[in-house]
């Protein structure tokens, strides 16, 4: 009954995480063009191979067109109007927490993220993103004594250069696409995570990703490199405040597992959707992508989608090891005029490979949810499996569920399975529940919360009671 | 702009028809499809552009048939030659669709034309005409089955239309076949209509020889209450397409679909289809099944648009494959693009090889490989002919596709 109760709590709140925090930034200049690329560069005192590397993307981005194929509504995006770097003031280098902002410190409070190491409440180590760079990352000290590596990006740019000169971009090569490219030209930070071979991970790593300012973009970059037989957890949260206009978020996520390694990574992305009428809200374009470089590897992507105006993400897995296993489990959630285009590409290279499909796609009010996904099996792939399973919840007949998946099949020696199915709120277990007493609405939450059972059994403890009170949030009004 | 010059080189411009200068006309902006499109992006670019190579031709080739001769209780047709029929019986009549009403719907037709998704439409319509046109309007009940035949004929791109009605309570039993010839492209395009309360079993064979091609496009129109039941089988063409367009037009109406494509050597052969619900209580069962051998790729690609007057719509779609060789490839893409919210709608897709604990256990029983993969075969294809009309007891056509193997 603990979901219940959440759920009757978070029911009448609006978007919480709305709030501005008046905090004094540095930003530079509007506007996109190679002196912009050379600024962030040169603030972030980054190696030369790094420069080259954003200025190559740069080029490339700008021979590239904005992708169309999705069919996803909105407007044009001026891309000179956007800042491409804002950092909060502080004090030069940081030695311990105390010395950040404590205005800072208070917004990731109020976000319920505890930075301070006093309040080890739970085993996580946190990462804190603020529009551009990264503020804080907790628990170093006893990772290190494992031989983790968990810093923003940027530190390991200095702290391990050969590390991220090796794996950037091998993943998500800068020409991969039109907004892969712009992050490769501006990201500003983001999480690192290296974990040496043997380590299993001694605590979930996680990072949170905040918007401040609104007419800054966010592109942030996440590297995770897990050595031979490591493994590790990895928990993304997002929000940003209330705006009338949309704010871009165009991050690329890079995964790397090698022989018997495993990283799960885990999202619950609840970026401001914008209002009742669509106005404002977050245009979140991300490339997320792992490679099962290894052996018997495995990386499992679990993702609870419910925020952005637009969404157009599709985490995949490369897996090339032999018997290397990919999963990917979402809940989309879509209510008023949000449009969500998600989904994953399972690319089999290697032989007795596994991948696993799971996709849950609710959409009330006015919302598209599409789930768009691609399985390729590829020649050598022999003896390899895909089950997929897209279902759609459909509140209201207002709103659009779609599904579009891609299944190719170069050998004959695999078996690939697809299922999808649409429903919507059953009259007879509604009525059910509400002659036992429960009230109407928290009846609609249980009975979603049920439909995504699937997907949250895979996330992380704390972060499956949150997506629960997120759902119950999210669907308010929009029943009945 | 190749295709609009051959339209006009093989016919001086003022002889066109309204029909074809309508359809000139939307070509003109888009000579092509697009190849990004989705209908277009996984056909073989030249194997389409060795379909346009062949030169046009219009006269009727000699009609020359590897399927039995017909029947006493069978109508038999063959378009091209001013095919004409007008048969007026006790209980039923068929008749010749008047000049007028045969313009007049397929004006309304090509208003709702889209470049990509009808170019195959556009293309026949704008190179056909009259006397490889047959329109039938067809009445009444107990009316015996129909055969109704179009080929092609070697080293040429020929072009036949079908328009049908049928109209109200009409019930009837119709047999489609499709035949392709060494180094030929032959260019298909089928309007039905059927009125309330009528019912058709539909029965579409499309078999082809080495080099020949196909460009097969389906549109039929249900209105209330109607039936319409499709079995179809595509098999031998160098490159075929089968586009299939079904719209509930006022919902209250049944589709079932059975397709199947079989491809071999390096063939490509694809199926498309779209089924609109325009209105409540609609219902659809399709399945559609490839199988993929040698070098060739099977693709089935298909649709199922369910807006938000589509209330109680029932449907489920169906992609079952089977890939027997390392060097084939299949594609297949089941959708569902879904608004309103009291519906059940699902999908599935799978691909797979022969079934291999089945082939061990009759092997250990002394059949042999291959009679075990026959066995197997066959009932994987019995589900699909036993589901074209007309054709399973004469036509052999499991013998057919079992001994192609």
């Amino acid at each position: 009954m603990v979901n219940e109760n959440l759920v009757k709590d978070v029911v009448k709140e609006p978007y919480k995480y709305g709030f501005v925090t008046d905090i004094e930034t540095e930003k530079i200049a509007k506007g996109l063009n190679e002196d912009i690329i050379r600024l962030i560069s040169q603030k972030k005192e980054e190696p030369k191979f790094l420069l080259d590397f954003r200025l190559k993307a740069f080029k490339k981005w700008q021979k590239m067109k904005e992708p169309d194929w999705a069919g996803l509504g909105y407007k044009q995006i001026d891309y000179q109007d956007i800042i491409y770097y804002s950092a909060p003031k502080q004090k030069e280098k940081i030695s311990s927490l105390d010395e950040v902002d404590p205005k800072l410190l208070e917004t990731f409070d109020k976000l319920g993220i505890p930075l301070t190491e006093q309040k080890k409440l739970t085993n996580v180590a946190v990462d804190a993103v603020f529009d551009s760079v990264s503020i804080a990352t907790t628990f170093r000290e006893e990772l290190a004594e494992h031989g983790v590596i968990f810093c923003s990006i940027s530190e390991a740019v200095k702290n391990h250069s050969d590390l991220i000169e090796k794996y950037l971009g091998t993943v998500v090569p800068a020409s991969d696409n039109y907004f892969a490219a712009l992050n490769s030209a501006v990201f500003s930070d983001g999480s690192f995570v290296y974990i040496p071979k043997g380590v299993k991970c001694p605590m979930d790593l996680s990072s949170y990703f905040r918007i401040n300012s609104g007419d800054s973009g966010q592109f942030e970059r996440t590297l995770i490199i897990a050595e031979e037989s490591s493994s590790v957890s990895y928990l993304e949260g997002c929000t940003a405040p209330m705006f009338d206009t949309n704010t871009l978020h165009a991050a690329v996520v890079e995964l790397i597992a090698l022989d018997d390694a495993s990283i799960k990574y885990s999202t619950v992305q609840n970026w401001y959707a914008g209002d009742e009428e669509g106005i404002g809200g977050i245009f979140n374009f991300v490339t997320k992508r792992g490679k099962c470089l290894g052996k018997r590897s495995k990386i499992s992507w679990s993702q609870v989608e419910t925020g952005s105006a637009i969404t157009w993400k599709y985490p995949s897995c490369l897996l090339l090891g032999e018997e290397s296993i990919g999963e990917f489990y979402s809940v989309a959630l879509t209510n008023n005029l949000q449009q969500a285009d998600t989904g994953t590409k399972m690319i089999h290279i290697g032989p007795k490979t596994k991948s696993t499909i799971v996709s849950k796609g609710i959409s009330a009010g006015n919302s598209i949810n599409s789930y768009r996904g691609l399985v390729k099996i590829g020649t050598k792939a022999t003896g390899s499996r895909n089950y997929s399973q897209c279902d759609s919840m459909l509140i209201g007949d207002q709103a659009s569920a779609n599904t579009f998946p891609y299944i190719k099949s170069q050998q004959p020696n695999s078996e690939i399975e697809h299922e999808a199915s649409t429903c919507r709120i059953s009259e007879d277990q509604l009525f059910y529940l509400q002659s036992r007493g429960i009230e109407f609405e928290e009846a609609v939450s249980m009975m979603v919360s049920g439909f995504c059972r699937d997907v949250f059994n895979q996330l992380p403890m704390e972060f499956a009671a949150e997506a629960d009170k997120l759902l119950a949030l999210k669907l308010e009004g929009s029943v009945g | 702009m190749e295709i609009i010059e051959k339209i006009k080189t093989n016919q001086s411009l003022d002889n066109l028809t309204e029909i074809q200068k309508i359809c000139l006309d939307k070509l003109q902006s888009s000579p092509l499809p697009n190849p990004k499109s989705e209908q277009w992006r996984l056909s073989n670019k030249s194997k389409f552009s060795n379909f346009l190579n062949y030169s046009f031709n219009e006269k009727d080739p000699k009609f020359n048939t590897p399927f039995p001769n017909t029947s006493q209780n069978t109508i038999r047709l063959v378009i091209g030659d001013d095919c004409q029929i007008n048969l007026i019986e006790k209980n039923y009549s068929i008749k010749q669709l008047s000049e007028d009403k045969l313009v007049k719907y397929l004006k309304e037709q090509i208003s709702c034309f889209d470049q990509n998704e009808n170019w195959s439409d556009l293309l026949n319509l704008s190179l056909n005409r009259k006397k490889n046109t047959l329109g039938l309007k067809i009445n009444g009940s107990e009316i015996p089955p129909i055969e109704i035949f179009s080929h092609a004929s070697s080293n040429s791109l020929n072009t036949k239309t079908l328009v049908i009605f049928l109209e109200k309570n009409c019930d009837i039993d119709l047999l489609q076949v499709n035949l392709g010839k060494y180094n030929s492209s032959l260019s298909q395009s089928t309007f039905i209509c059927l009125e309330e309360n009528s019912s058709l079993n539909h029965g579409v064979v499309s078999y082809g020889e080495s080099k020949s091609n196909l460009l097969n496009s389906l549109n039929v129109i249900q209105q209330n209450n109607s039936e319409y039941n499709l079995g179809s089988l595509h098999f031998k063409f160098n490159f075929a397409r089968f586009e299939i367009r079904i719209k509930q037009s006022e919902g209250n109406a049944k589709t079932n679909i059975k397709g199947m494509q079989i491809t071999k050597k390096d063939e490509q052969i694809s199926t498309y289809t779209k089924i609109d619900f325009h209105g409540p209580n609609g219902f659809l069962d399709q399945i559609n099944k490839s199988l993929a051998d040698d070098k060739s790729h099977a693709i089935f690609e298909g649709s199922i648009i369910v807006p938000k007057i589509a209330q109680k719509t029932d449907a489920s779609q169906l992609s079952r494959n089977l890939l027997l060789s390392n060097l084939a490839q299949i594609d297949t893409k089941p959708q569902l693009e879904i608004i309103a919210d009291d519906v059940k709608c699902k999908h599935g897709a799978t691909i797979s090889q022969l079934n291999e604990e089945e082939l061990f256990y009759m092997r250990t029983r002394g059949i042999t490989l291959r009679e075990a993969s026959k066995l197997q075969l066959s009932s994987y294809f019995q589900e699909i002919i036993s589901f074209i009309p007309v054709s399973k007891d004469r036509w052999d056509l499991l013998d057919k596709l079992l001994n192609e193997n």
